[in-house]
């Protein structure tokens, strides 16, 4: 088509008009065009963007020794055609993106805006329009469907529950953790409040951490555990933290939740196993401590016996003596009750026992302690001297356990003293001192210390020094108070013997 | 039940406080007179050698134990005797204190009738103790009256020498021998050569 033949073509445009408007196409970041809607759109005008854009010049084009249909993807080009024919039979503008390969070969995503701006006589419609390279654009966008299709795979494939929710809490997405965890499909939980994946006795809870979530805080939100729920109505263990995720517009909410059910199946299992080592320590404790035991009993029992004889003597008289008969009826009573409280000792002792922390007056517990410790000592003719500060606080502890644990350091500490040939009626200390956050235990021995190789195998279970015993009392003392939180010390004394220390949380006043 | 010396006790030593009072208690019903100490160091305190009756010893005790009671009273020359009671019945402390003289070794809770004839027999044991302890101090004191020429009469005289054995022996002459015999026999209170032996033996 010639040059000359264009303004015919053109709305009217004066002369100057004509090279401004050459001068804004020659800037444009694309190609202005006007063809013909035939097969291939032969151009009869294009702008001088079009070498960048394909590689022609405006003569190989205009000149129609090309046409655009040629750098189209043959891929693509019947889309493009149909979308540029409906809106050119319905006067509409269009609209495409579409791929054309370029003189060079290399492939290049354009953007196409024209519309019908006249018709030939012969009923040819006249297209002009803008197209421009959108590699660049195209190329982001997939990185950016290729990015998020990862963070979708990622999300997918977590082990945890990942749910999104909007600034209501209500669930937008729920991943396949999330799924199978509580047993909704993505799409039936959708829309829902996220609460109602917590235990109802949780809901409070749940919605304080929510709020908390929503309040712009410097400090890092912590998980809280609770009570999940399924679709099912089973409530399980989980742990579950909630972030704001930075999105454009409204503000959203990742949570996310891990099921504890099987950790807390494991902790479980090792809290039995060392509830099932302690109790079989506690009945060997008791198989060691049987001597001392038989004595505790046997006195009142020797008393019992000696008050009901004298009762006897005493209604045998020729003029039978009933207020001292009475007398020995009352004393006899309260032996029994003495005996029954030893016997009552001992079976706390031997009874299976699942461990559990309670509020406990440190004072009364460690004087029970030591008045059955003096069971022991008194056979081995030493004495326990107790030691305690005044006003202790209470503690938080499981008191069976904490009797067993300073028991075996008392009788650790006295066989240590017999081995190191102690004098009878030789002191071994059981001192409890408050600090700000405990109550320290210390069991202060005069025996032979610990020595470099005991110091090894002191914790170590079947580790024993003793001919009786399995060598099980440190290593179960050990994990006893490893799950009060703290650990058993010990080192030598100045002078001579050993002290084992351990501190016990203080209960808050 | 023997005919009792209203001065003997039974002196209950155990660290039980229980233990002590019902064996106190038994005691009375038996109309038997006691006292009772917390420990062996609170009787030793008050021991002066005069005390009469019988020892009811816990073995074990905290401080001082029943067998060093049982030593020291040996040594202080009591002739207490010791009925040990013990809540362990351990056979070595046994035989430790049967061997320094003890009477008994009752087991706790021990026989009522059993302990009650052993306090008896101890009393019994005791006041035949204290006779010939009594016995022997007046034999003693009589004896040490004698001149020391009397002395040495006397000790052949109860040797069973004749009065001329006696007199070859010393080298006096018969007849002094019997002025002194006369007078040993006076001194002593003896009326036969028989009684004469006994207080002899007594004294020993």
């Amino acid at each position: 088509m010639a040059k000359n033949s264009q303004p015919a073509m053109c709305s009217p445009v004066s002369g100057g008009d004509y090279d401004r408007l050459e001068t804004l196409l020659k800037n444009l970041p694309g190609m202005a065009y006007r063809c013909l809607n035939l097969k291939h759109w032969p151009m009869d005008f294009v702008s001088d963007g079009c070498y960048e854009l394909c590689g022609y010049q405006r003569h190989e084009i205009e000149s129609q020794q090309v046409l655009w249909g040629d750098f189209t993807h043959p891929d693509m080009i019947d889309e493009v055609d149909r979308k540029v024919r409906s809106a050119a039979d319905s006067g509409q503008p269009f609209e495409v993106e579409y791929r054309i390969i370029a003189r060079n070969g290399q492939e290049k995503w354009v953007w196409e805006r024209g519309r019908a701006v006249d018709r030939r006589s012969d009923g040819v419609v006249i297209l002009e329009g803008f197209i421009t390279d959108i590699t660049d654009r195209k190329r982001t966008e997939a990185a950016l469907v290729r990015a998020e299709a990862y963070a979708q795979a990622i999300v997918e494939s977590a082990l945890d529950a990942v749910i999104s929710v909007d600034d209501q809490g209500a669930i937008e997405s729920f991943n396949q953790a999330a799924s199978s965890m509580f047993g909704y499909r993505s799409d039936e939980i959708r829309g829902h409040h996220c609460r109602s994946l917590a235990a109802t006795s949780f809901y409070r809870e749940f919605d304080r951490h929510f709020q908390r979530s929503q309040t712009p805080t410097k400090i890092p939100l912590t998980s809280i555990e609770l009570n999940g729920c399924d679709k099912h109505d089973n409530e399980f263990p989980i742990v579950l933290s909630m972030r704001e995720i930075l999105d454009v517009g409204e503000k959203k909410y990742v949570i996310l939740i891990r099921d504890l059910t099987q950790q807390r199946l494991a902790e479980r299992e090792v809290r039995e196993q060392r509830d099932v080592l302690a109790h079989v320590d506690r009945l060997n404790t008791l198989g060691e401590m049987a001597a001392g035991i038989a004595h505790e009993i046997n006195q009142p029992l020797t008393a019992i016996s000696m008050y009901a004889q004298s009762g006897l003597r005493f209604l045998r008289r020729p003029q039978p003596q009933l207020r001292r008969l009475e007398d020995a009826l009352e004393k006899l009573s309260q032996q029994a009750h003495r005996a029954g409280a030893v016997i009552e000792r001992m079976q706390e002792m031997t009874r299976p026992h699942q461990s559990h922390q309670e509020d406990v007056a440190a004072e009364h517990l460690l004087q029970e302690i030591h008045d059955l410790g003096e069971v022991e000592a008194q056979i081995r003719n030493f004495i326990i001297v107790l030691r305690l500060d005044d006003d202790l606080p209470r503690v938080k502890c499981d008191p069976i356990q904490i009797q067993q644990v300073i028991l075996n350091l008392l009788r650790n500490g006295m066989e240590s003293m017999r081995a190191n040939h102690c004098k009878p009626g030789s002191k071994i200390v059981l001192q409890a001192r408050t600090t700000p956050t405990q109550v320290r235990i210390s069991i202060i021995d005069g025996g032979l210390g610990v020595s470099r190789k005991l110091e090894k195998q002191l914790f170590q279970p079947f580790a024993t020094t003793k001919a009786s015993g399995m060598g099980l009392g440190l290593s179960i003392s050990r994990s006893i108070i490893a799950a009060h939180g703290g650990q058993i010390e010990f080192n030598n004394n100045k002078t001579v013997g050993a002290t084992f220390s351990f501190g016990l949380p203080r209960q808050p006043d | 039940m023997n005919e009792r010396d209203p001065q003997q006790l039974v002196y209950v030593i155990d660290d039980d406080e229980a233990v002590r009072d019902s064996m106190g208690m038994l005691l009375e019903s038996a109309d038997l007179p006691y006292c009772c100490y917390s420990s062996a160091e609170r009787f030793i305190a008050e021991h002066d050698g005069s005390q009469r009756g019988c020892l009811v010893l816990d073995i074990r005790m905290p401080g001082m134990t029943g067998l060093e009671l049982q030593q020291q009273l040996a040594q202080m020359g009591s002739s207490l005797p010791i009925i040990f009671m013990t809540g362990h019945g351990d056979v070595p402390m046994a035989v430790e204190a049967m061997r320094h003289g003890a009477l008994d070794f009752l087991r706790k809770p021990v026989n009522e009738e059993s302990f009650l004839e052993r306090i008896a027999y101890a009393f019994d044991q005791e006041s035949g103790d204290w006779r010939q302890k009594l016995d022997r101090d007046q034999a003693r004191q009589r004896i040490d009256s004698l001149t020391e020429r009397e002395h040495e009469v006397f000790l052949l005289v109860a040797e069973g020498l004749a009065n001329k054995a006696i007199a070859s022996d010393l080298g006096i002459s018969e007849r002094t021998v019997e002025v002194h015999r006369s007078q040993v026999m006076k001194k002593l209170g003896a009326k036969t050569l028989a009684q004469l032996v006994r207080i002899y033996l007594q004294s020993e």
